[in-house]
Formats: C-alpha cells, structure tokens, sequence
C-alpha cells in the first residue's frame, strides 16, 4: 500500500550548471555534431541563458549574422526569423563558439494575448535550456510542456542555418 | 524534418518531427536493426502521429473529432481509434476517481488530455515493433521510452521547475512513461471539473508509469485535483505521482524513481 508523503527536500531548483543535461532529440533539430563527446557547458553557456525572455519586439534583425565577441574572435551570433506559433511570434538568436552553442536569446516575442505571455515566460527559458544543454549528457530529456516549441524550433534552426552549422 | 544520421551504429538516430501543436523528438538506439530500416521505423512513428493529429485535434473544425464534438457525427462513424481513446478516457476518469473527465466540460467530448500521450506512446510502441534496440520519444514534455540508453543505463528525464525557468525541479528515470502537466499550460484539460474553473493550488504534476496516455491522463488529473487527486494515483497499479504546489511544498506516491 503506497502511501502520499510530503517531502521539502526534493525540489531543489538544481540549476542547470550542474546539471547540463542533454536534451538528445534538440541534437536532431540544432544539427551539433555527435561524433565527438561535447564539452561541458562553459561559462558563458548558463550566464546567457538566464537572460529575462519577455522583452518584446526589439530591433533584431532577422537571418542577420555578426560578429559577437571581441575576445577571442570566433564567436558569432544570428537571429531567426520571426515565426508565428499559435499564441504569437517569437524570433530566437544564438551565438556560437566553433561549432557549440554558447547562448540563446529570444530578441523577439509578441504574444497574442496576456495569458500568452505568462506561458511564453515560462516556457521559453525551457526551451533554451534544452538548447544549450543538449551539448553534454546527463539526461536524456524534459518533461513539462511549452507550447512555444515549434515557432522557437524553427526560428533556431534559421540562425544555425544562418550560422552554417549543419 | 530534420534528421542527423550517425554513422557508427552506437550513436543515436535522432529526429524531431512538428506535428500536434507541439515538437516531438526521437531518439532512436537502432541496436540489431539495420539504420535505413530504424530511419523507416521513425518516419511510420511520425505518420501515427499525424494521423492521430488529423483525427483528434479540437482546433481543426473539421476533423473528425470536431465533428463529433459538434454532433454532426456519431460515434460509429469515426475511425476505430476514437472508440479506443474514449475507451481509455474512461478508464482514466474511473482510475483517478474523476479529476480527468474528459466529458465535464461543455463543448462535447475533450480527450485531448490523453490523445498526446497516447499517440506518442503509439509512436514509441512503432520504434519497439520494427525491432530498435532503445528509443526516446518526447512529445513536448511527455516522454515514452524503451530500452536502455546505454549499457547499464537508464532513461533519465529532467521535470522542469514550476517556476525556475532555468532549473529543474528534479531527476526521474524513466522506464516507459513520464508526463508532466502545470499551471503554466493552458487549456481546457486544466480546469476543475469539479467547480468549472482554473485549477489552482497545483504548480506540477508527474506521473511515471507503463503507458504515456495513461501517464499523461493522470498527471492532468493530479494537476486539477492536487493531494486528493495525488491520493488515487498511488492506488492505480504500475503509476507514481509526484506533485509540486503552488507554495512549493512537494509530495509523491512513494515510488517515483528520483536519480538526484
């Protein structure tokens, strides 16, 4: 007989510099090579996925591609197209170091209505967790939902594309 | 969609596939059974879940679940699978003593609380079929699985944070099911049947268990009715729950395998 008990120590809010899980059906959509073990999430990686995702219709520039750190010289960053995903549209950028995601931001997000918005700013920090930690291996998947996914897919994918990533 | 091809046969076959409202991702351990014949497997999953996608969906008007939301047709003349869903949603509003009931609200028959799990876990069950050694499908935060990732290993699947975006709330393997619901969806599978409104009190719910459209039913349940709800999962054999509330207190069946 199972019995409901009340924990407080299981929700830990483990953030995901320890976790960087890996996120294996992202690698399909994001194109990262598989062949060699990715690295750990560096520094910049859970810094830049912390960044508030409700800023609303900023100036991207859609499929444009520029340079994005001094130091160092080889990262680059792209914004996606703005793609409409039922509840509004959204425009996602990445910056990538070699070949390995370094940040992703969404710089473009205009919400149908404002339960819309509250979904969004849940749901799309999810996503770019997924994004970011499918570059290394510790689970296999989330589990919640995001309605977002698919206009947020499809915006990544253009600024990989962008990128030359795949 | 998109599809990267690994070339040793250890590494994963991986797919993603935009279908339902939602993306579903593959992640497919060929093992024994030829890539071209895993890469067919993964493209008949996906055609289920279109199909299912056609025949369900609430936001065509003209599938035919609509029609038969409407009145404009009978039970009879859907395709066979409507008769299995419903079979289901009445199996999963008995097994969570009515918090998932499909038919509380107005509007007509709703199964779409447990039509997503059930066509991913379809999915999967086409990987398992043609012979894959180990599969993954995420259907937007509902997880079906078979197999072992790796030697050894098993299933791990992240339940994202309530209200920690950049976190997770916990680790659980998975052995074939995991579905997650929260306040921070929307639709009508997350109203109270009982009062008609929002559910409230409720920022997670997760149940683990043999088959996601059971799995998904019931996290929808627990996400409406919260402790009572928590209660008749725990009695369902094979399924665990795990619930977190809106002041972040947490409390489970006692058999969800956390892995940290």
């Amino acid at each position: 007989m199972k019995t409901a008990q009340t924990k407080t120590a299981r929700l830990k809010q483990v953030p995901l510099l320890v976790i960087t899980g890996a996120v294996a059906g992202f690698g399909g959509v994001i194109g990262l090579p598989s062949r060699a073990p990715a690295p750990r999430i560096g520094a910049a990686g859970p810094a830049a996925a912390t960044e508030p995702a409700t800023g609303s219709s900023r100036a991207a520039q859609p499929g444009a591609s520029s340079p994005a750190a001094p130091t160092g010289g080889r990262a680059r960053s792209a914004t996606g197209p703005v793609e409409n995903f039922g509840y509004g549209s959204i425009a996602v950028r990445i910056t990538v170091v070699g070949n390995r995601i370094t940040a992703v931001t969404v710089p473009v997000l205009n919400p149908l209505e404002p339960q819309s918005q509250l979904i969004c700013e849940q749901a799309i920090p999810i996503l770019r967790s997924e994004v970011l930690s499918a570059q290394s291996v510790q689970i296999n998947g989330v589990s919640g939902a995001s309605y977002t996914s698919e206009g947020y897919v499809k915006s990544l994918q253009a600024a990989l594309d962008t990128l030359h990533l795949q | 969609m998109t599809a990267v091809m690994t070339q040793a046969a250890a590494l994963p076959l991986a797919h993603t596939e935009h279908v339902m409202g939602t993306t579903v991702s593959f992640t497919v351990l060929a093992g024994d059974l030829p890539v071209p014949a895993a890469r067919a497997a993964v493209q008949r999953a996906c055609a289920v879940l279109h199909e299912a996608d056609a025949v369900f969906s609430t936001w065509d008007p003209r599938s035919p679940v609509s029609r038969l939301r409407r009145g404009e047709a009978t039970l009879a003349m859907m395709p066979a699978d409507v008769a299995e869903v419903l079979a289901l949603c009445r199996l999963a509003k008995a097994a969570s003593r009515g918090w998932f009931d499909p038919w509380a609200l107005p509007g007509g028959v709703d199964p779409t609380g447990l039509v997503k799990g059930w066509a991913v876990q379809r999915a999967a069950d086409v990987l398992r079929q043609a012979g894959a050694a180990a599969a993954l499908v995420n259907g937007g935060g509902d997880l079906a699985a078979f197999g072992a990732p790796a030697a050894g290993q098993r299933w791990r699947a992240g339940i994202r944070h309530p209200w920690r975006p950049d976190a997770l709330a916990c680790i659980v393997a998975v052995r074939a099911a995991v579905a997650t619901s929260g306040s921070y969806e929307r639709g009508a599978h997350l109203i109270d049947p009982a009062t008609g409104r929002p559910a409230g009190g409720v920022a997670s719910a997760t149940v683990t268990g043999p088959s996601l459209a059971l799995a998904d039913a019931l996290a929808t349940a627990l996400a409406a009715g919260g402790d009572q709800a928590l209660a008749a999962v725990g009695l369902v054999a094979g399924y665990e729950g795990y619930l977190i509330r809106a002041d972040g207190s947490e409390a489970d069946t006692g058999g969800v395998e956390f892995v940290s």
